[in-house]
């Protein structure tokens, strides 16, 4: 307070020092203006949470009826425009509101003092303005907005309600016909309402710059300019407020007026605010004038918040449909690009032991020829990002299995496939896979290819690493562990395509009977005959022959075998010829697909006699050597016969 | 049209709007001046010795009737003490009337006026009205303001002067209704002098309705 004098003094006192030394004196504070600080910002921290309370409770008690009286000022407003909107004259040859001509059998008219429209006696009401003593008369529309203009408190405001009204009145929420109202008249004012926007804004800008980016209704708006040119005046009249002319301030600066105490309230408790002087006061003022942006700021951020909350659902949506596109993409690849698709992965990986590691043993069973492959463990890395490419599985883990290639000839009769183990890095698999009819000859010649993958539900099945070993390397009758880095895949040789392909594998039975004087033939059994149905299985049955026969007596035939790559016939044939002849003839064996209502495929064949090679050229002198002996042997089926025909 | 108005407001909105002007009136000055007693003895007439600071802001409402018109008056009454200051000049904004109040027997309050007024100068509209209210005129033992420093130091500040005692009931009334009468009398000198700038502000909504109104006559 001695501060507030203080800021006054130098406008109107001649003798400063004396009125605040006498001030001073009287009002104890002691002759520091530092000490008198002191003591107000202390007081000014001590406001309780009783006090509060109290004070919260009026001003709630004040919006109450701040409420009730914002609905009447919108129904007096609602009544003048009803008014208004029934005037059916043009003002000029016929009364303004009920329309009765003017003339000489017509009535009398008299002129609004206000609209200067003409008007018969009974629409009028007689006035006496001001210091004339003439009678001066208003229309009834021009008299009710005389009486808004008082009822509303707009003469104290500034604010004429023709203009304000309707545009706050369409913001009520309980009353639907002020709201329809207040959405015609706009229309049919758009000059006066848009040069009273234009108004404010100026005077916004002029404020402060970043004001004028608020988003804020036209009626707040207006509040700010008005206050603001308030200030202005009354910082230039130094004190001498004069009045001011503006036609554009609103009574809704009420509600300004209403939520600015709150925010002080809240202010007054969370910070040590005081006034020292008259311009800390003129800059709390502004604060206050500053306050509602600050809400509305705030309140941008929240609508801003929840715009972030609403991507979020999109993003995952979009990410599911770039895994289904990848997957129906994924699908649509044909065989070769799949084969392809996992060189390019391999060209990635930079190291090849990061691929991981294999535990496996090999063991030959000579006298069997089966060849035991055995899948202990395997200790796998951690999928990653390759460029461009996303890892294996989303949770970081992979479902391996094991798959086994007897190169070359890679044809589905010599791939076995453990069983697939889920969500694991290290799968223990402690699987068997066995290889039947291996003859020592394979074990030189043949590589086995152990590949591991990763099998995905709605993607082909990864790749992941691979290991070869030379089955020479190996020794019959001796398991031999291996623990084997997996290196990326190597490029399958298609050379060894183009030769014969194998067709899977035949064991044959000879034996030259001196008692019936004839060839014994047995066709004991097959394995790993490709798949010619659909099913992925043959219904495989064998044809032998005896040749030359000029009268085809020698055709023999097994049964059929239902719905397999590995059958097992233990059929004997026999063909009457003598010990001389036969050194001349070569028996041909052949193995068909059976299928109902079509002709048979054609699996494989193979041809022993005189002029066959390798292994069958072996089995067959065996037999002539050794009379009365049964011998048997594994024999590779093969997709082309020399002199045999497909003709079943 | 008043029938019509009670039929379709009801009754609680016929009382509501059972008033022509809403007044909103201030009571500031120094502490322990008085300032709640006299409302208090205006809006229900009774009054208490012991004093009980006022915590921030209150207001009462009342209803008077004043040349043929009925008025509604929202007196706030605000806590003289300065930690309070910040929350009450916020309602000097809204106020069209303020009853600046000190205490006779009271040299500080007394002096304390000018620097009330500069406040109401500062936050409140220019078109406000103030009244010197010199309370507890019926301790004459203890004055120690004469009567007469109030009344020149209102001239000089441009204000009515009463004096007043809210315990025994002495000028109350006739403060509120002299400060109802100063404000309907600005309300009608505001109204006539406003005359031009409310003419010309007339002839917007004219010109929109010109085009309107030929319109009307082209459909006819």
């Amino acid at each position: 307070m001695t501060d507030t004098m203080f800021g006054s003094e130098n406008e109107q006192w001649v003798c400063p020092n004396d009125r605040q030394l006498m001030l001073r004196a009287k009002l104890h504070t002691g002759w520091s203006i530092h000490t008198f600080q002191s003591e107000r910002q202390r007081k000014a921290q001590a406001l309780e949470k009783r006090e509060l309370d109290l004070i919260m409770s009026v001003i709630h008690r004040a919006e109450q009826l701040e409420l009730i009286e914002q609905h009447r000022i919108g129904r007096l407003v609602e009544r003048l425009d009803n008014m208004r909107s029934s005037a059916m004259g043009n003002g000029l040859s016929q009364c303004l509101l009920c329309g009765e001509v003017f003339g000489l059998l017509g009535s009398s008219s008299v002129l609004c003092l206000d609209c200067c429209m003409k008007v018969c006696t009974k629409c009028g009401i007689e006035t006496t303005a001001g210091g004339q003593k003439r009678t001066q008369w208003l229309c009834k529309i021009c008299s009710e907005q005389r009486e808004v203009w008082k009822r509303s408190g707009a003469w104290f405001y500034k604010a004429l309600p023709k203009h304000i009204r309707p545009i706050k009145d369409s913001i009520l929420d309980n009353r639907k016909p002020v709201i329809e109202r207040g959405e015609q008249l706009p229309v049919a004012r758009s000059a006066p309402i848009s040069y009273t926007w234009a108004q404010s804004r100026v005077y916004l800008s002029e404020s402060d710059g970043s004001d004028a980016e608020l988003s804020e209704c036209s009626s707040d708006r207006k509040t700010f300019a008005s206050e603001t040119n308030q200030r202005r005046d009354s910082e230039s009249s130094g004190g001498q407020v004069q009045t001011p002319q503006s036609s554009f301030t609103s009574p809704t600066r009420g509600n300004v007026h209403i939520e600015s105490p709150s925010s002080l309230v809240s202010e007054q408790s969370s910070s040590s605010s005081f006034n020292p002087g008259l311009e800390d006061e003129v800059i709390d003022h502004s604060r206050t004038l500053l306050t509602p942006p600050a809400l509305s700021r705030a309140g941008s951020l929240r609508s801003s918040s929840t715009s972030q909350k609403s991507e979020g659902p999109q993003a995952d949506a979009n990410r599911d449909e770039d895994d289904l596109d990848q997957a129906f993409g994924a699908t649509a690849l044909v065989a070769s690009k799949k084969e392809e698709e996992p060189d390019v992965e391999g060209y990635d990986s930079d190291d090849s032991t990061t691929l991981g590691t294999l535990d496996f043993s090999l063991l030959y069973d000579q006298e069997n020829n089966a060849l035991h492959c055995t899948i202990n463990k395997a200790k796998l890395p951690v999928p990653r990002y390759k460029k461009g490419l996303k890892p294996m599985d989303h949770n970081g883990l992979s479902d391996p299995y094991v798959k086994l290639h007897l190169l070359p000839g890679a044809s589905k009769a010599n791939k076995l496939r453990t069983k697939t183990l889920r969500n694991t890095l290290n799968p223990v698999w402690s699987e068997t896979l066995t290889y039947y009819g291996i003859t020592d000859e394979d074990m030189v010649r043949k590589t086995l290819r152990i590949s591991v993958c990763d099998e995905d539900k709605f993607r082909h099945n990864e790749f992941i690493g691979e290991t070869r070993i030379p089955l020479k390397k190996l020794k019959p009758n001796q398991t031999k562990n291996f623990s084997n880095c997996l290196e990326k895949q190597l490029p399958i040789d298609k050379t060894d395509d183009k030769s014969l392909e194998e067709r899977g594998r035949i064991m044959i039975s000879l034996k030259y009977s001196s008692q019936k004087s004839g060839l014994v033939v047995g066709i004991i059994r097959c394995a790993h005959l490709a798949a010619m149905d659909a099913n992925g299985f043959s219904d495989p049955y064998v044809k032998t022959y005896l040749k030359p026969d000029e009268n085809k007596k020698s055709k023999h035939k097994t049964a059929v075998k239902k719905k397999t790559l590995n059958p097992e016939f233990n059929e004997e044939f026999f063909y009457e010829i003598k010990y001389a002849d036969l050194s001349k003839k070569t028996l041909e064996v052949t193995v068909w697909d059976y299928d109902i209502g079509k002709s048979n495929d054609f699996i494989g064949g193979v041809s022993l006699g005189i002029n066959a090679s390798g292994e069958r050229l072996k089995h067959w002198f065996d037999c002539l050597k050794n009379k009365d002996k049964k011998i048997e042997r594994w024999h590779t089926l093969t997709n082309e016969l020399p002199g045999s025909g497909y003709n079943d | 049209m008043a029938s019509a108005n009670d039929a379709r407001y009801g009754q609680k909105d016929s009382a509501e709007q059972n008033f022509d002007y809403m007044f909103k009136v201030l009571i500031i000055g120094n502490s322990s001046v008085g300032k709640t007693s006299f409302l208090f003895r205006y809006a229900d007439d009774s009054f208490t010795p012991a004093f009980v600071s006022t915590v921030g802001i209150d207001f009462k409402v009342k209803t008077i009737y004043r040349n043929d018109k009925r008025i509604k008056l929202q007196i706030w009454d605000t806590a003289g003490q300065e930690r309070y200051r910040t929350i009450t000049t916020a309602y000097y904004r809204g106020a069209m009337g303020f009853i600046l109040m000190y205490d006779i027997t009271n040299e500080d309050s007394f002096n304390a006026v000018q620097d009330w007024s500069t406040q109401i100068k500062t936050y409140s509209w220019d078109n406000a009205q103030v009244l010197l209210v010199g309370n507890k005129c019926d301790m004459e033992d203890e004055r120690v303001v004469a009567g007469q420093r109030g009344r020149q130091l209102s001239e000089q500040l441009g204000f009515e002067f009463f004096e007043a005692s809210a315990k025994d009931n002495i000028n109350v009334k006739q403060t509120f209704e002299r400060l109802v009468d100063v404000i309907c009398e600005r309300m009608s000198e505001n109204l006539e002098s406003a005359d031009p700038s409310m003419t010309g502000n007339k002839l917007g909504p004219e010109l929109s309705e010109q085009p309107q109104r030929s319109h009307k006559d082209c459909a006819c």
